[in-house]
């Protein structure tokens, strides 16, 4: 019972962490709230409904593909001619961006809901260490945990994630000292896009449903856990994505019935406060960069 | 300028407006049914817009909580309007200690008042909120408070209808209450603007440690526009209501919120006529795609859905692009537009710098 919470509370938090990190990448770098980051995610889950009948793989290697290609038209298209707009206005361009993708997707693939059916292997159970547990929250721990480890290799090993980090650190400074713009922001939205879609295969395993406007709470997610960790360093970020998704999975099991359909009035509440009180995030001692 | 009396030039801006406002009337009331909902609405946005720009327009920080208000207004209405023999037959679960709920009533006009009160409470409650926060935290804030009123409003059933809609609700907004209060709120408007709060405000929208240093009490400030700005907000909601005599949760959402960010940021959502201009634009303009999308000018053949708010979506990232602070910038409607921008309002001197937003400008226009 424990071992079973432990692991679907564990998982949650690794896809929360993940899904955060997507925001906290381009704030970092571009200093831009991206709440188009939802839609990044539907393209990837749109792609597991296109390619449902393909084995599960191809499927995730196809919603990285859309993903990644979202990911870049919209920093192309958008945020490449707003590259030196303050953070507010690039906060409304990605309102705006999102909400064109979304009709775009509504005007031409998903008018409607669509069922994605489970993968077969998906809803089995298994029996570890005496506790059941599906294979569901396995792979959720197992992708996400993989991925989180992936990116963590990438940010600290490769000269790629160094000069990301540096850019996220302080654009200016960096880009003086020879780390090339028009290299890092593209390759930080296609590792948004990687990550989106890792976090889209997770999503519709959990949901078994695409829609247009699905990536309303995978973003909302993403930016609170953002908030929570405080903005200025990935690490933070992951930790604060973490900690929203252990939070959110014992806020079910232990709210009162009547109160879980407001779940997300008191998170909200929660990031208002952590925002009056410590507006560099909970987990950072950093001084907070704002706009 | 020195033709102009003070009065006249003080006046100016507003009467001009409301001029528009009125002109907006003219064609609501020669229209057809379609074109009379049309204006009446827009109208109710320019109310709408009026108050948000009361607060971010001499702030300089942008909100996206402002529809709360407006659906704390429009829920208040339809208690106090609501027939009280229906509202029995439709609060069957009230909790106790809300019960009185389905008792009272009011007239319209008390009701509209009684809105704007409710909002400007929860602008109350919330001030603390903005008088601290600023930029890019002030609007994610701004827009939890946004996603807090939905979650309660959709999910406290018993009190709210949750997802089903607020029905039976009188028709008293003709299109002559929503342009008087149109007028009041350009005035108010105005008004604040002009105050010796609205002066300090708008300082510390060009630099906010100069404001603070000079001893400007930023916060205090925001608190009271904020909340002037909740309660002329919550009087769109009450119009909202009392005009479409039903509505549903989802109307005080995202997708509205995104409108009336189309109307401040297009027109300029560091000026007042900028929002005014920028609702009556974009209401047009919202008409027009949907006669778009529904086909009326594609021989009968209907766009798929979605095709409106893809263009509106393109309008407004053009506008961030071309002309990041909208068609007005800071400045004001005025017939002294020959003028420099610079020349023209020597009193307010904050508002000489065209471009607040962008510090290198700024260095150079105070150099």
């Amino acid at each position: 019972m424990i071992l079973e919470f432990l692991i679907s509370a564990v998982g949650l938090g690794a896809l929360y962490a993940l899904l955060t990190i997507g925001v906290a990448l381009l704030f970092g770098v571009l200093g831009l709230m991206n709440f188009a980051y939802g839609e990044i995610v539907m393209a990837g889950a749109f792609a597991m409904y296109l390619f449902r009948d393909q084995p599960w793989f191809v499927a995730l290697l196809m919603a990285i593909v859309f993903a990644v290609v979202v990911a870049l038209l919209s920093e192309r298209l958008a945020f490449h001619p707003l590259r030196n707009a303050d953070p507010v206005t690039l906060m409304i361009a990605s309102f705006a961006v999102s909400l064109a993708i979304q009709s775009l997707a509504r005007m031409t693939v998903l008018p409607r809901t669509r069922g994605v059916p489970p993968e077969d292997f998906l809803s089995h159970r298994v029996d570890l260490l005496g506790a059941d547990v599906s294979v569901l929250d396995l792979l959720t721990l197992a992708l996400c945990g993989a991925m989180l480890v992936a990116v963590a290799w990438m940010m600290g090993r490769t000269s790629l994630g160094i000069q990301l980090r540096a850019a996220a650190e302080d654009f200016q400074m960096a880009s003086s000292l020879g780390v090339r713009a028009n290299l890092v922001i593209p390759s930080a939205f296609v590792t948004v896009g990687v990550l989106a879609a890792i976090g889209s295969a997770v999503l519709v395993a959990r949901q078994g449903a695409v829609s247009a406007d699905m990536g309303l709470q995978p973003m909302l997610i993403g930016v609170v856990g953002a908030v929570l960790g405080g903005m200025s360093s990935l690490k933070g970020a992951a930790l604060g994505g973490f900690l929203l998704g252990a939070a959110t999975a014992l806020l079910e099991s232990l709210l009162p019935t009547d109160l879980i359909a407001f779940r997300d009035a008191f998170l909200f509440s929660a990031l208002i406060v952590v925002l009056v009180v410590r507006p560099q995030g909970l987990l950072s001692g950093a001084k907070v960069r704002v706009s | 300028m020195k033709k102009l009396g003070p009065v006249t030039r003080t006046v100016e801006t507003p009467v001009l407006l409301v001029g528009l406002v009125l002109l907006a009337v003219l064609v609501g009331v020669g229209g057809d049914v379609t074109i009379a909902r049309v204006a009446t609405l827009a109208i109710v946005s320019v109310v709408f817009v009026t108050g948000l720009s009361i607060f971010s327009a001499n702030s300089g920080v942008m909100s996206f909580g402002h529809v709360a208000f407006m659906a704390v207004g429009a829920y208040t209405t339809a208690y106090l309007t609501i027939p009280v023999n229906l509202k029995a037959a439709l609060f069957t679960d009230l909790p106790g200690w809300l019960s009185w709920l389905v008792d009272v009533h009011a007239g319209f006009l008390v009701a509209l008042v009684v809105s704007g009160l409710a909002a400007a409470a929860v602008g109350v409650l919330t001030s603390p909120i903005v008088a601290r926060l600023s930029g890019l935290q002030s609007g994610i804030a701004t827009l939890a408070l946004l996603l807090i009123v939905y979650n309660v409003l959709n999910s406290w059933t018993d009190v709210t209808r949750g997802s089903s809609s607020m029905i039976g609700i009188p028709r008293n907004t003709t299109i002559w209450l929503a342009f008087a209060v149109a007028a009041v709120s350009i005035a108010a408007a105005w008004g604040y603007r002009r105050s010796r709060s609205g002066l300090q405000l708008q300082a510390s929208r060009e630099d906010y440690w100069a404001a603070q240093a000079s001893g400007i009490a930023v916060g205090r400030h925001r608190a009271l526009s904020w909340i002037l700005s909740a309660f002329v907000c919550g009087l769109a909601g009450s119009l909202y209501a009392g005009y479409l005599t039903s509505f549903n949760v989802n109307a005080f959402f995202l997708s509205a919120t995104f409108a009336f960010i189309v109307m401040v940021v297009l027109g300029g959502y560091l000026s007042l006529s900028g929002a005014v201009i920028g609702a009556l634009a974009v209401s047009a303009l919202q008409e027009v795609l949907r006669r778009l999308q529904d086909g009326q000018f594609t021989g009968g053949s209907a766009l798929p859905a979605g095709t409106a708010d893809l263009i509106l979506a393109a309008v407004l990232l053009l506008v961030l692009i071309m002309a990041p602070l909208g068609l007005m910038g800071v400045r004001e409607l005025s017939l002294l537009r020959r003028r420099p921008v610079s020349g023209e309002r020597p009193d307010s001197g904050v508002e000489v710098v065209s471009e607040p937003l962008d510090r290198a400008t700024q260095g150079v226009a105070r150099g």
